[in-house]
């Protein structure tokens, strides 16, 4: 680092004329950065404690008076629990089936290009077609998805039905990017290091459970908190495939935070709840930052 | 290779729960295609296949008035969003991997702040800041929120910084200006990198729906993401014209990605 500060300096007696220019190429992301984060951020954050209007102008300092109004707001409780409903089913189901597509499909042979390419396509898919797709594969009693399981349970229309299928949407969404990572993760892998373990007798589960698995385990910490972080912030699928219904049952914190903020004009909840979201995304992204720094 | 009996019933399990697996995750994808090619009798009979491929569904999608803009929007907003992204974190790279500044920790210290907060958290304030500036119903206003990423700027400045710096010096000692030394020099020598935060952006932003969603109101200017769940086939009981529309967007990207998993494979895997 030090022979380029010193050239720096050099060339910056030379030309006096470039000395701000590491501001100037700085200056597009500063900007940007200030504009749709930090500016929005600390806004959002210092308007929660305050009366704010319908138009948007500050009336008042409300104390933690929004707050209250939130956590005694049925609707945003009721969307609080729908959402920890949504990660108890979601990011271990999430996870051991990517974990299971990656760890069958972990050596590479002859025909694996097959199995890879079909648990990876999913990323071609994007989000709004995916759910157009299982709102009509998971509609009404005589749906797809009924004939083939020969149910006749009514899933997007079903309280529990709908949840179950914003679940396996969720999954889908996720499904190709994670297997990606797992997958490149198990060929990383050192080949001497299963060697030596197949010298010493290991062999299935074991050689998977023992070696494989804990050679891979930031990778697959990394997907559960990229699970978590979708989970906790789902709120696009539910526009499209269930409104939040029936009767609320998969209005989840961002969907109502977006009915909320966008449709209702609430002030009240909507500062308060974004305040309350980027709390907890700051402490999540914390702790997942200083458990990789540790290792 | 002689097998015992339980490793042979063990690589036969393996091999059922593959296939069971594979075919769960294909499946919504196979009936997408198959009902493209549906008519509404085929939809009433809950068929997997169509008793006889219907074609017109596609036609239908392109003669749909708005769907011709929708594709323009989309294509222009993320192409656009990818130039202007890749260009403000190679510059900023630069400027934080090669020159020496006052505040230069403080700054990057600042941008890396930004991975603390996620869009959605600032959802309602950037529509309000975008809605002052008047970029409602604008590709500016589709793009601006996103022309610039932490995570991304990391990806870059570990590229830049593993190059070698004797280069620079001996670029700026013939009197080659920064700009010339980044685009002749820095970038191709960073391919992978530069790339693989052009093409993220390109289909982060291809495949966005909220955001777009709330700064457009005319049809005109939605993009397709958006516009795909306001066709209205689906309300006109059109369910073969919107598969096929789903369809369209979706078999560009899987070409797209049969071509490029070998690379993208070999990207991740670490050596």
């Amino acid at each position: 680092m030090n022979d380029i500060c010193v050239f720096i300096k050099l060339s910056d007696v030379k030309l006096n004329l470039h000395r701000y220019r590491a501001y100037l190429y700085l200056a597009p992301a500063i900007v940007l950065a200030a504009l749709f984060c930090w500016y929005p951020a600390v806004k959002g954050f210092i308007e929660s404690f305050f009366t704010v209007s319908h138009s948007g102008t500050v009336q008042g300092f409300a104390g933690l008076s929004n707050y209250r109004t939130l956590f005694s707001d049925k609707a945003f409780l009721n969307s609080v629990s729908n959402t920890l409903r949504f990660i108890v089913l979601f990011v271990p189901a999430n996870t051991f089936l990517t974990l299971l597509a990656a760890s069958l499909t972990r050596r590479k042979s002859r025909f694996s290009f097959i199995p890879e390419y079909i648990f990876f396509v999913p990323v071609a898919v994007s989000l709004s077609a995916y759910s157009l797709l299982f709102r009509e594969l998971f509609r009404g009693k005589a749906s797809v998805i009924n004939r083939i399981l020969g149910t006749d349970f009514l899933w997007i229309n079903d309280k529990s039905g709908a949840m179950a299928t914003l679940v396996i949407l969720g999954i889908f969404l996720d499904f190709g990017l994670d297997y990606i990572l797992l997958m490149s993760a198990f060929r990383g892998i050192d080949k001497n290091i299963i060697e030596a373990a197949r010298m010493d007798g290991a062999g299935g589960w074991r050689l998977f459970f023992q070696v494989e698995l804990p050679q891979i385990r930031g990778t697959v910490l990394a997907t559960v908190f990229l699970a978590l972080k979708d989970a906790i912030l789902i709120s696009a699928p539910i526009i499209i495939l269930t409104e939040g219904g029936p009767y609320r049952s998969t209005e989840t914190i961002m969907f109502y935070y977006y009915t909320e903020a966008f449709r209702s004009g609430n002030r009240a909840v909507q500062n308060s709840m974004a305040a309350l979201v980027l709390t907890i995304a700051a402490v999540a992204f914390a702790i997942y930052s200083l458990r990789r720094k540790s290792r | 290779m002689i097998r015992r009996p339980l490793d042979q019933m063990k690589f036969v399990l393996r091999k059922v729960v593959l296939l069971l697996l594979a075919l769960i995750v294909a499946f919504p994808l196979f009936y997408m295609f198959s009902s493209s090619l549906f008519s509404a009798k085929d939809f009433n009979k809950v068929n997997l296949l169509p008793a006889k491929a219907v074609f017109s569904n596609y036609a239908k999608v392109f003669g749909h008035r708005y769907f011709g803009s929708y594709i323009i929007n989309s294509v222009g907003t993320s192409v656009l969003a990818s130039v202007i992204r890749t260009v403000v974190i190679v510059l900023a790279s630069f400027a934080l991997t090669h020159l020496s500044f006052k505040g230069r920790n403080l700054i990057f210290s600042a941008l890396m702040l930004t991975l603390f907060v996620p869009q959605e958290a600032v959802l309602y304030q950037n529509y309000r800041t975008i809605a002052s500036l008047g970029l409602l119903d604008t590709w500016a206003g589709i793009i601006a929120t996103s022309l610039f990423s932490a995570a991304q700027m990391i990806l870059v400045m570990g590229s830049f910084m593993a190059q070698d710096r004797s280069s620079y010096d001996a670029a700026r000692i013939d009197g080659a200006s920064d700009l010339r030394y980044i685009v002749s020099v820095l970038v191709p020598l960073s391919g992978p990198a530069v790339l693989t935060v052009s093409i993220q952006t390109l289909i982060t932003t291809f495949n966005s729906y909220l955001w777009p969603l709330l700064v457009t109101n005319k049809p005109k200017t939605r993009t397709i993401q958006t516009g795909i769940t306001m066709l209205g086939f689906a309300e006109s009981g059109d369910m073969g014209a919107q598969m096929a529309s789903l369809v369209l967007i979706t078999v560009p990207f899987m070409i797209v990605l049969a071509f490029t998993k070998k690379r993208i494979e070999n990207s991740l895997i670490r050596r």
